[in-house]
This record gives structure tokens, C-alpha cells and sequence, in this order.
């Protein structure tokens, strides 16, 4: 351990403990600063996190710098203040203070920053600054404002050491100095929009998100992102019942602090056009809107017998409920998942998971297995229950098996087996439910209800449970703390585990036996 | 002694044919090499340079045997890197020791190289030098088939590979961090310091970067002995220094003097006084990026490390430019502000933005549109990028600009109370106006 003093607060830390680092904890917040990034290497250039080490001449930036024993630090004397405020006013002679039309605009350090350390009259005249080229499309998802850029290197550290690529560079030199693409180079990367995050203002914002809303009117919802089996940590930014981005939360042992494109976009999928919003029924050839009392009537009327199939995409309560549902209604042993080959994609060794579901693992702690599709085309038939996921899609001749009897689906979106249906159910997006997904390390983590359901859709679990007590003499749970209380009793592999209380980071059960905690 | 007995560096500058192995060789060239080879070892080299108190002579003025020692002992792979990326305006000595004398630069980075058991030895030498380049490769090349670069140099065992790598034209590739980013084949910008290059440099390896004058003053001082070299100096400035001079005096160019010798002297007697009809006004003494003396402030010193910290400037890499009467402060300012703009490889956020806008404000000042409120806008702009960089430009740029407002300030001032200059379209103003 070393020893030095902060602000007059003697403190201890672990040898090679960053002096940054030092200070975000005697301070209780972070030095200014644009260019230093926890996961990225140390750039040095923006040189606002200057502090007074005692002994030292000139200033130091924190961020280059490791603690060593006897060390007197200051972090807000007058000296380093002024240094701060100086080397603010440098970052903004030329930056065109385009706020009122810069998606960035609430959660810009060079806004924060001149609140804490500027508030000066400006020196500079708008026609005396160094224009640079605007709304540059350097991707598919990113946008360069290179007036706006601080030149901090953020971008470009991300894409040479994160994913490797190397799109971007700084070309030019001095205050000609401009973010730029690699000749012949997209920012295609798959997760190009890590790099907006990172972005400490205005430059780089996202195509998606672009003038779509002012971030201070947005509600932060924490969730996790059903879009692959890592189950990367989100913030659901909504407002108004309507999602308009998802932004990457810290979890050091899922996602650290990215997230993969594809899953960001994920929410696009909550408010599609082809999202379900009323129960339909058939009459002969003809499927119509019906209202909840006569979809009743025609859930009772179904045969017993058949066959029920849940889809990795819903939630460990949602699962525990529709298995039993299933046995009760098709029969023990005639609930499964499946068809094995959904949800399969490409993978890689950064976040993506080739997994592209977000639950498999529930279904396997339940012991539901997914049989091929062959196989599951050859268990179809009497009264077949899909909850979720498309196995008409993705199993050839599923449609036709299930014609024998009555197909039922219960779902959020228009897909081939809704259309199959002699009986659709609508049913709750991710975002507009609560519940537990278990990633492929088996983590538990809670996605949490951020916008209102479409239409006539129902949450999921009561909907489960309210089927379950019309065709049993079982208590059903009246609330979700019990629901995941009953979980945990009759989920081997999850025991041990209060549902109820999970830590934002998730938590990892321990298998019986093993003696360690979880 | 006679002004000729100071040539040590300069010896053979004119010399026909001075710059080709045998003429060097004729007159003891390798003899220095060859016995530190063969009679001593690296530490006892790096001592003798120790005790010369050889200074850098590339501005900064560091011990060059200290920085020697900074390399790690049980360091496997060092580089030597000599510094010809000569780039400082006014400063034009490596030049000449490159082309009249590139085998005792040679020797000298093979000597130094050894010191620090290098196995590579780079000369950087800038893209503007193309000419030197061809010369320097020519007595690399006449070396090696000498036998006193490659493998098991003169039967020593020692091994030295020396490449002569030419920069792409940009003065921050002098900054040695620049200049070992720039030999990587990146941009070159300088590196955050620490690590330092002696301890990690030129692909994570140690790695000693020195000027020039430096490397060469190493034979001469194996060859006489650490005392031969303070014994010309003063106490913390040995030896001899080259100093480039330009402006009109009677005899501009290279000088080599003792260090320490009276300016006055210098000027008066090396250097002629000033040319027919020319008055001293300032002198910038050891390259543009230091403070300006006036006339008088320089009659009154010494030229030697201490002595001219004394007065308020650095001895720097010893260019100096003579500036006359007739001179315009703000426009040579000017000149120098658009220099440190232009080059400012624009990493540091205070380089980047204040060198642009200390051009963008004495530019206007020389448009006549500028208001004494500017004139003091100009010294808190360079408050704001003193010493807190990641390499000294935004210090090069702020030290000329901050001495020249203090000491020629009225003229600064009579543009706003006179308007435009006399003469605003001259070739600078037209330059610049883009």
C-alpha cells in the first residue's frame, strides 16, 4: 500500500493505483478531463486533469501519473483551478457552441466543464474561429461533427485497441487537426456506437438517435439486452411510453463498458409496426380482433393433449409458469423448447454471443430440452402452445403438423407462426415487463419494465398464472416477489439465490455442493 | 589562445574533402573509436563523458553522460538515435557538421552507441536535408567498408548496424519522443512522458536520442580527456559550442567559441560588428524558441548555459539571429507565431488552440484592427499554455512571444494607435493573410 495525501486527506492505495483514480476517490468526483478513459490507454492530451504535486515545479496531468508514497496532492488549489480554466477556454475558442442544435447538449463535459470551472465572457468572435467540415456520415450508425471534436482520441483508441479495426485516425496537425476515416474505411465496425458514448461532446452522435430528443427530458430505465446470451448491462432511455435508445452500463463481468450495435438497436424492435396489440381468433379461414371474455371462452374450449413450446427469449419466471401450463394442458413430458436452431448466429470473442437469445440457460435449468427441427415438426400436434420465438419459421413443416390440431401463440410481433395461429394471444416486449434472464455464464440479471404495454398485450406471468387458475385447483402467486420466491423453490439450480434482491451486477448461482457463496 | 584553436567540431569544416573517410582518417579520424573498442569498456566511455560535462547541444542542454546512465543495466536491446532533424529557426550547425564532417558524426554515434551497448544506431536527418542525406549514407556506407560499422567492429566483437533514415518535414519530429514515433513509421507527435526513451523508446526499447554537435564532440573528448574539454568552458558549461548566426553582421554563419565568451566580444570580434549602415537592436540567442534580448541585456552577458538563464534567456541549440534596428518586432513576431502554428503537431489541447490564436491575434494587431485589450489577450493566452503540454512547442512559442511584448510592448501598441505598419504587405503579411 502506498500512503500520500489529497486535498490534506491522507489516504492509502494499492501500489500503481493511478493518481486520477486517487483523486475521483478523495474528491468524491473525477477531475476534469475528456481524453482519459478507464478502458482505454492513456493519451494524455487534453491536459485538463492537471494537479499540484508538492515538490514538483510545474503542473501534472493525474491520469499519466502513479501514486507513490509521501505524495502531497492538490486538486483544487487556486493554481490547478486556473490551469483548468485556461486549458477549458483552449478547448473552446473554436468548438462552434452549437448547443441548441447538438444532440449532446445535457451531458456534454465541455458544458459541465465550463459550468464548473468557465463561466467567462468569451475572447474569441464567431468569425475569428477555424471552421471545420460538419455532419460528416463516416458509418452506418455514426455521424462526425469534426467543429465540435476536442481531439481527446477516445474514437480512435477505441477502434485500435477495443475492436482492433482502426478506422479512425487524426489527420492533419495543429489546430488543422481533424478526426478522419482511414482511406477506403467505413466505421462498419459492430460496435461503432461505443464510440458516440465515449465521445465526451457533440462530435460524434448517432445516426439513430439524432435530433430525435433532448436527453434531459429522457428517463433512464436499468435493464439488460435481450439481443444475445451475454446479456450486455443497458439503460433504456425512454420518455413518454417510447424507448429512444439504449446506452451500455458498467459491468465488469459481463459487458465492462460496451455494447455491441445490434443489441443498442434492439429496442426498435418494442415499438414495430408489426407488433401484436389484440387477442385474434379464427373462424374458419377468417382470424379476427376478439375482446378478452371470448378469448377465455376459447382457451377452455381446447383440447387437452398436445404440445407446448417456449421460446429462450422469455423470461425465468415466465419459463417456470408456461412449463407447468404446458403439462397441465399437453401433458407431462410435451413441454420443450426448440426448434435447437434458433437463435443462432455469428459470435465473436469481444461481447457477441453466437447464442442470439438471451435465456437458453433457464430452459436447460428447467429441463426443457429444444430438439431439432425435424424432431419438433414430428412432436406437433393436438392443441399446440408456442409461447415466443418462430418455430414455424424455423422449422419446415411445423405449420403443417400443427394444422392437425390448434396452433396457439402467444407473442409480441407478426412472424410465420402468428400467422399459423388459430389463436393469438398479445404479449409484453423486454421493456415492458419485468423479469430475469439467466446469460450463457448463467448470471441472473433483471430486465425491468421502462415503457406501457401496446394495445390490449398482457404481462406475461399474469396472463400465465391466470390461465394456470382457470385450468387448476393451484394458488397462484399474486404478485411477482412471490412468483420468484416460488422460483427459487422449485428451481434447483437458481436455490440460494433471492430473486427478489438481485445486485445491479446480477448474480451466479452455485451449484449445490460446491460449498462457495454465491 | 588564437580564435582557430577553439575549431575542434569545426576543424575540418572547409577542408576539401573533408567530409571523405581517408582526409578523416589522415587526420586521426577512428583513432577514438578504435581505442575505446579496444582499450575501454562502456562504463568507463560513459564516465569520460560524464566527467566532460558534455551538455546536449540540441536546446535542451542535458548532461549527456547522465542520460546515458538512465538506461537500464540489464537492458538486451538499446537504440541510438542521432538527432539531424535541425529545425529551430536560426539554427543551422548540424547542417554544416553534416555535410563538412559526417564521419565525426559517425564516430561519435558509434562511440555513444557503444557506451550504451547499442545495437542500432539511427540518423534522423530531416526530409529538408535531402542533399545531406545522400552525403551522410556515402560515409555510413565508407564506414562499414571499413570495418568500423557492422559485426565485430575492428575485431572488438562490438556490432553496430547505423541506418540514416530521413524525417518528412516537420519540426516536432526534433522533440525526441517525435522523432522516435516518426522512425516507428507513426505520426509524428511526442510521446507522454514517463516512460521516458531510455527506458522505453524506439519499439518499447530502451533508447538514447542526442543531437548532433553532441555525438561529434565525443571523439575529441576520448581523444584529449574530459579536462582537455572543461578546461575550455566555463564550470557548468564546458567546452566549445557551435553557434549558427544570422542577420546582418558583418560575418554571419558558423562560429565555433569557448562557452562562456563575453557576447560583446563574440560580436565585436568573431562576428564584425553589424554590417555598413546597421544598428543592433535584439538578439534571439540560441534559436526563435527563446526569450529575445535587447541590445543592450545582450552586451551584457556571457554566452554559456548559466549566464544567459541569467539573463532571462537559453543558450537553446545556439542559433542566433542579429536582429537590426530596421527590423519590425510585431512582424517578426509574426513570423515566428504562423512557424508555431504551422508546426504545433496538435496533440496537446493548450499547443493546438493557443498557437493558432496567438497567430490569429498578432495577425490582426499587424491588420491595424487590433485593440490594446488584444495585446493583453496575448500574454493570458500565454499563460494558459506554459508548461502544461506534453512537449516544450506551446513553451517554444509562448517564450519568444511573452519577451517580446515585454520588451519591445510600445510597438505592439503603436499599431493600435497608429494602425496598420508602414510596410503591412510585405512577403510575411501577404503569406499569411490565407
Amino acid at each position: 500500500m502506498v500512503k500520500l495525501t489529497i486535498d490534506g486527506r491522507e489516504m492509502e492505495f494499492a501500489e500503481g493505483t493511478s493518481l486520477f483514480d486517487a483523486c475521483r476517490e478523495a474528491r468524491g468526483e473525477a477531475l476534469p478531463h475528456f481524453c482519459y478513459h478507464p478502458d482505454l490507454p492513456i493519451a494524455g492530451v487534453c491536459r485538463l486533469c492537471q494537479v499540484e504535486i508538492e515538490g514538483m515545479p510545474k503542473l501534472t496531468i493525474a491520469c499519466n501519473t502513479t501514486v507513490r508514497d509521501g505524495m502531497v496532492v492538490h486538486t483544487r488549489s487556486e493554481r490547478v483551478r486556473k490551469a483548468a480554466r485556461q486549458i477549458l477556454e483552449m478547448h473552446l475558442i473554436n468548438h462552434p457552441v452549437d448547443c441548441p442544435i447538438c444532440d449532446q447538449a445535457g451531458e456534454c463535459g465541455l458544458q459541465d466543464q465550463y459550468m464548473e470551472y468557465g463561466l467567462y465572457e468569451s475572447s474569441v468572435e464567431k468569425d475569428e474561429k477555424v471552421h471545420k467540415a460538419k455532419a460528416q456520415v463516416i458509418g452506418p450508425h455514426v455521424i462526425l461533427d469534426k467543429e465540435r471534436c476536442v481531439l481527446c482520441s477516445r474514437c480512435v483508441r477505441f477502434c485500435d485497441h477495443v475492436t482492433g479495426t482502426s478506422e479512425l485516425g487524426i489527420f492533419n496537425r495543429g489546430d488543422r487537426a481533424e478526426i478522419g476515416i482511414a482511406p477506403g474505411k467505413d466505421l462498419n465496425n459492430p460496435y461503432s456506437l461505443n464510440t458516440v458514448d465515449i465521445c465526451p461532446v457533440g462530435a460524434l452522435t448517432s445516426r439513430d438517435f439524432r435530433f430525435k430528443k433532448r436527453v434531459w427530458l429522457l428517463k433512464g430505465t436499468p435493464s439488460v439486452c435481450p439481443g444475445c446470451a451475454t446479456g450486455c448491462n443497458v439503460r433504456i432511455d425512454h420518455e413518454a411510453d417510447r424507448i429512444y435508445r439504449l446506452k451500455p452500463l458498467y459491468n465488469a463481468e459481463v459487458n465492462g463498458r460496451w455494447m455491441c450495435d445490434r443489441g443498442r438497436l434492439e429496442y426498435r424492435q418494442v415499438h414495430a409496426e408489426s407488433r401484436l396489440t389484440e387477442p385474434l381468433v379464427a373462424d374458419g379461414d377468417e382470424r379476427h380482433a376478439v375482446e378478452w371474455p371470448e378469448l377465455w371462452e376459447r382457451l377452455a374450449s381446447l383440447d387437452r393433449g398436445g404440445l407446448a413450446v417456449a421460446s429462450p427469449g422469455q423470461t425465468l419466471e415466465e419459463l417456470v409458469l408456461f412449463a407447468r401450463l404446458g403439462a397441465v394442458l399437453c401433458g407431462e413430458g410435451k413441454v420443450c423448447g426448440g426448434p435447437t436452431e434458433a437463435g443462432r448466429g455469428e459470435g465473436d470473442d469481444l461481447l457477441i454471443s453466437g447464442d442470439r437469445t438471451p435465456n437458453r440457460r433457464s430452459l436447460a435449468w428447467l429441463g426443457l430440452e429444444e430438439p431439432a427441427g425435424a424432431d419438433l415438426v414430428a412432436r406437433a400436434g393436438g392443441t399446440v402452445i408456442v409461447y415466443g420465438g418462430d418455430p414455424v419459421a424455423e422449422a419446415p413443416g411445423f405449420a403443417e403438423a400443427a394444422a392437425h390440431g390448434t396452433l396457439v401463440y402467444l407473442g409480441t410481433h407478426r412472424n410465420a407462426t402468428c400467422e399459423a395461429a388459430r389463436i393469438v394471444v398479445p404479449m409484453s416486449a423486454w421493456a415492458e415487463k419485468d423479469g430475469i434472464f439467466a446469460n450463457k455464464a448463467g448470471r441472473l440479471q433483471a430486465v425491468r419494465r421502462a415503457v406501457a404495454r401496446p394495445g390490449e398485450a398482457r404481462e406475461d406471468w399474469r396472463f400465465l398464472a391466470d390461465w394456470l387458475g382457470r385450468v387448476t385447483d393451484e394458488p397462484q402467486p399474486a404478485g411477482l416477489p412471490e412468483l420468484r420466491r416460488l422460483v427459487s423453490e422449485t428451481v434447483p439450480d437458481v436455490a440460494g439465490v433471492d430473486l427478489n434482491a438481485l445486485p445491479a451486477t446480477g448474480a451466479v448461482p452455485v451449484p449445490a455442493g460446491s460449498g462457495g457463496e454465491a | 589562445m588564437n580564435r582557430d584553436d577553439y575549431r575542434i567540431l569545426s576543424k575540418r569544416f572547409g577542408t576539401r574533402d573533408g567530409h571523405k573517410l581517408p582526409v578523416y582518417e589522415a587526420q586521426g579520424g577512428y583513432g577514438a573509436l578504435r581505442r575505446a573498442l579496444g582499450e575501454s569498456d562502456p562504463a568507463t566511455v560513459t564516465e569520460t563523458v560524464k566527467a566532460s560535462g558534455l551538455r546536449g547541444r540540441g536546446g535542451a542542454g542535458f548532461p549527456a553522460g547522465v542520460k546515458w546512465g538512465f538506461v537500464p543495466k540489464d537492458a538486451e536491446t538499446v537504440y541510438f538515435m542521432v538527432n539531424a532533424d535541425e529545425s529551430e529557426p536560426g539554427t543551422f550547425k548540424d547542417r554544416f557538421l553534416l555535410d563538412y564532417d559526417p564521419h565525426a558524426v559517425i564516430e561519435g554515434a558509434a562511440i555513444s552507441s557503444y557506451a550504451v551497448n547499442a545495437c542500432l544506431c539511427v540518423i534522423y536527418i530531416r526530409g529538408e536535408f535531402g542533399w545531406l542525406v545522400d552525403r551522410v549514407q556515402t560515409a555510413v556506407d565508407e564506414a562499414y567498408a571499413a570495418g568500423y560499422l557492422g559485426r565485430d567492429i575492428l575485431g572488438s566483437g562490438y556490432g553496430l548496424d547505423m541506418i540514416v533514415h530521413k524525417g518528412a518535414g516537420a519540426y516536432i519530429c526534433g522533440e525526441e519522443t517525435g522523432l522516435i514515433n516518426s522512425v516507428t513509421g507513426r505520426k509524428g507527435q511526442p510521446l507522454i512522458k514517463p516512460p521516458f526513451p531510455a527506458v522505453s523508446g524506439f519499439l518499447g526499447k530502451p533508447t538514447i536520442v542526442n543531437n548532433v554537435e553532441t555525438v561529434a564532440a565525443v571523439p575529441w573528448i576520448l581523444n584529449e580527456g574530459a579536462q582537455a574539454w572543461i578546461d575550455l568552458g566555463t564550470e557548468k558549461s564546458t567546452g566549445t559550442k557551435l553557434f549558427s548566426v544570422s542577420g546582418p553582421v558583418r560575418n554571419p554563419g558558423v562560429h565555433e567559441i569557448p562557452m562562456g565568451l563575453a557576447f560583446r566580444d563574440f560580436f565585436n570580434d568573431w562576428l564584425g560588428g553589424m554590417a555598413e549602415g546597421e544598428e543592433l537592436k535584439a538578439v534571439i540567442m540560441g534559436g526563435s524558441s527563446v526569450p529575445v534580448l535587447t541590445a543592450e541585456e545582450a552586451m551584457n552577458t556571457r554566452l554559456d548555459y548559466e549566464s544567459l538563464q541569467e539573463a532571462g534567456t537559453m543558450l537553446g541549440s545556439g542559433g542566433m539571429i542579429v536582429i537590426p534596428a530596421r527590423c519590425d518586432m510585431v512582424e517578426l513576431i509574426q513570423v515566428l507565431m504562423h512557424f508555431y502554428w504551422d508546426e504545433s503537431c496538435g496533440q496537446c489541447t493548450p499547443c493546438r488552440e493557443g498557437t493558432g490564436w496567438l497567430h490569429r491575434i498578432v495577425r490582426k494587431l499587424r491588420r491595424g484592427e487590433g485593440t490594446l485589450e488584444d495585446i493583453d489577450l496575448l500574454g493570458r493566452v500565454c499563460e494558459g499554455m506554459a508548461g502544461l503540454t506534453i512537449c516544450p512547442l506551446a513553451d517554444a512559442a509562448v517564450m519568444p512571444m511573452e519577451s517580446f511584448l515585454q520588451r519591445f510592448r510600445p510597438e505592439f501598441e503603436a499599431l493600435v494607435h497608429e494602425g496598420r505598419p508602414e510596410r503591412p504587405d510585405s512577403r510575411w503579411a501577404r503569406e499569411i493573410r490565407s
